[in-house]
């Protein structure tokens, strides 16, 4: 059963129920705030959305970009309302301007700016995009999506909870592949055993098993 | 920024007093300021006025000019009214190019008077295709304390009504010297609204405007004929508060109206 | 004097209008959402000769610093019109109907979005006409409206709304140009959220005694709500239908 897609404004439930995320109460009904998809539960409704900017919470992984370079500190592009500073101290190394960082997410304000901690570099890999509302599609549950991706990949992949994804090695293309049937159908249901099917058509098929570098980076956690 | 903490202490004050319908200068919610109409603002203009209502002054002056004719009315003259913002009359002003608030403001006054059909652009021609009258109201705002749309609209208003149309000769104007008197058929009034939480105030002062949600405009004419609409800034109406604003001004019109 | 103007029948006695519409008839609308890649939300709308690009980026830092309000977002609308998109080509710089516009479209929309949850921020809507015919304002902020939900912005419900008005003695909705060149033409735009229908945009260019404007806007309601129709599928066709151009 395909799970409702609704609109902004648009009811989804008259019953009470306690309030999840992305809903709203007006007069006795539940209605979604966002363009999103239906979880109208036993006793709580939610939306989760299928479009929408990175809001960021404490405790992510994200994937930032280093931007200017300031006296003490490097500004990082998070991808979300604005560029956060990260004292030059905590990294290892120097880093120039396009530089890739992983780093977690250790505090939130009201205006939505994040403090960082533990960033550490990134050394070649590219960087996917994939809309930060469809990034728990990507993980699955107990990330299983990610698994099955790697899996067939065979590539180091790192998720920024922030809507970029750090891959290197394996089969990249693959990789971009997957990600573009996840951004088509993050809506749509069994899409684990579709992506399973997918992979399996499109891998190439002598499947290489290849090594990671791993003194070039390092786990992050997903 | 502490200018808007300042408005923050005060409109608090003006939304618990309001709560209980009391306003801060004792009107009630659906009374307006007694408008004080002079004419005594520029001996070159054609036409002038001054309103002030509470401590809102505004002057508007008629400029007549000879033009040609838009090529899509050939026997027609024109009206355009235009406010500005002066920087003198609020700390908040700048001067420049006209904001929006200023441009809003001048359309929807033009509009109030332009479209009531109280001025017969026909009578306006002079030369079939040629040559027509010009009318250009300019309104220029001294102090703001709210509502500057109602203030402007009563002193454009009050400026055509005494407009003396230059003498001609070979259709070009006599400096100093008239010959009749610009014919208005209606005297349309702007009306102004403010939404503040729940209720709707007429005729709202500047610290009323700062607690605004929403603003609403109705110009009305003697036969309650609507002759323009303008709901401005965010915020939203109930179709009932816009009918009960219709029928407000209608008689709050008739009232000003005796004093024109 | 002037020249006798030809009687033209606004109305005739079958109800038919000039291009064959009923009164209460809109004109046909089609909306396409996602068209600009690099945008967070767009929509491309066509509403009988109307043609509208619009597109949203923001949420995002809201500068200058001094336009910035601390507890909510500030919208930013932009409504500008292309140099061939009327008869007579219209300077490219925007003029004050332009700026009037963009003012109480941009308003209009602060209702729908729930603004305090992004603080110190601003949101760009960015509408561009480039084929036009009457009732262009109301065009723009259907489709700004459906580009703020393609953004993934918050909100409390989409914008709809229609223009309603009088020619030929007789309420008409979604009044064309030569409509509203009738000689007792009232043009009104108007734009509600469906939900509860407040009035988020309303404007009046005309004379119209009270009873006519009631029934005007009974009528603008019930053609409202029918674009709201249109908005909402063409949102959910973008996924129905697996064609996501991003």
């Amino acid at each position: 059963m395909t799970k409702r897609i609704v609109i902004p404004g648009e009811l989804v439930t008259e019953e009470r129920k306690k309030l999840g995320s992305h809903v709203f109460v007006s007069e006795g009904k539940i209605y979604s705030d966002s363009m999103g998809l239906v979880n109208d539960e036993a006793d709580f409704a939610s939306v989760v959305p299928l479009e929408g900017k990175y809001m960021p919470e404490q405790g992510d992984l994200i994937i930032g970009v280093i931007g200017d370079e300031k006296f003490s500190v490097y500004m990082v592009d998070v991808n979300s309302f604005y560029q956060t500073a990260i004292s030059k101290k905590e990294l290892r190394e120097m880093l120039k301007p396009g530089a890739v960082i992983s780093a977690k997410v250790s505090r939130v304000n009201e205006l939505n700016e994040v403090d960082l901690e533990n960033p550490r570099a990134f050394f070649g890999g590219e960087i996917i995009e994939l809309s930060p509302v469809k990034i728990p599609r990507f993980i699955g549950r107990e990330a299983s999506m990610l698994n099955l991706i790697k899996d067939w990949t065979k590539s180091n992949i790192v998720v920024g909870r922030n809507g970029r994804i750090w891959a290197k090695g394996g089969d990249t293309d693959l990789l971009k592949k997957a990600v573009k049937k996840i951004d088509k159908e993050a809506h749509m249901e069994n899409l684990t055993n579709r992506m399973e099917e997918f992979l399996e058509k499109n891998a190439p098929k002598n499947g290489v098993k290849k090594e990671v570098m791993e003194e070039d980076m390092e786990e992050g956690e997903n | 920024m502490s200018f808007t903490e300042l408005w923050d202490l005060r409109t608090d004050k003006l939304i618990a007093e309001l709560k209980q319908g009391k306003r801060l200068d004792a009107r009630k919610v659906d009374e307006i300021r007694k408008p004080i109409i002079t004419e005594d603002v520029s001996e070159n203009a054609d036409g002038q006025a001054r309103v002030k209502l509470g401590e809102t002054d505004v002057i508007a002056g008629v400029k007549m000019i000879v033009g040609e004719p838009y090529p899509d009315s050939p026997n027609q003259g024109s009206i355009s009214v235009g406010a500005e913002l002066l920087p003198l009359a609020d700390p908040e002003y700048e001067s420049g190019p006209p904001r929006e608030e200023a441009i809003e403001l001048s359309r929807v006054v033009d509009r109030g008077i332009r479209e009531s059909g109280a001025i017969n652009f026909e009578d306006l021609s002079i030369v079939s295709g040629e040559k027509s009258w010009i009318g250009f109201v300019d309104i220029y705002i001294l102090n703001n304390d709210g509502n500057l749309f109602d203030a402007c609209g009563i002193a454009a208003l009050k400026a055509l009504l005494n407009t003396k149309l230059p003498k001609l000769e070979d259709h070009k104007i006599v400096k100093g010297e008239y010959s009749g008197k610009l014919k208005l058929n209606a005297k349309p009034i702007l009306n102004t609204f403010a939404k503040i939480g729940n209720t709707v105030v007429a005729d709202p002062t500047l610290l009323e405007e700062k607690a605004m949600t929403s603003r609403f405009s109705v110009a009305v004419t003697e036969n309650d004929d609507i002759t323009a609409f303008q709901k401005g800034l965010g915020g939203s109406f109930k179709i009932e508060e816009i009918n009960a604003a219709i029928d407000l001004s209608f008689k709050n019109s008739k009232q000003i109206r005796k004093l024109l | 004097m002037g020249k006798k103007v030809q009687e033209i029948t606004y109305v005739d006695s079958k109800g038919k209008r000039l291009d064959g519409r009923k009164v209460d008839e809109l004109r046909p609308i089609k909306i396409k959402v996602g068209v600009i890649p690099r945008a967070d939300g767009s929509a491309y709308l066509e509403w009988g000769q109307n043609k509208v690009y619009a597109s949203v980026h923001g949420p995002r830092e809201c500068l200058p610093k001094h336009t910035a309000n601390p507890y909510k977002a500030v919208v930013k609308f932009n409504y500008r019109m292309a140099s061939f998109s009327v008869p007579d080509r219209k300077n490219p710089k925007p003029g004050r109907r332009e700026i009037e516009i963009s003012k109480v479209s941009g308003e209009a929309l602060e209702r729908a979005i729930f603004l305090e949850k992004f603080p110190n921020t601003q949101i760009d809507v960015n509408v561009e006409i480039v084929d036009s015919n009457a009732g262009s304002r109301i065009a723009a902020l259907t489709a700004a409206s459906v580009a703020c939900a393609d953004a993934g912005l918050p909100m409390r419900d989409m914008v709809c709304g229609t223009g309603v008005g009088r020619a030929g003695g007789k309420i008409i909705v979604d009044l064309t140009k030569d409509e509203e060149d009738a000689p007792d033409a009232v043009d009104i735009p108007i734009a509600i959220l469906p939900n509860s229908k407040e009035i988020v945009l309303l404007q009046l260019d005309g004379v119209m005694p009270k009873k006519e404007w009631e029934k005007a806007y009974e009528m603008a309601v019930d053609a409202s709500m029918k674009v709201y129709e249109v908005q909402k599928q063409a949102l959910k066709d973008k996924y129905l239908n697996g064609d996501d151009k991003k």
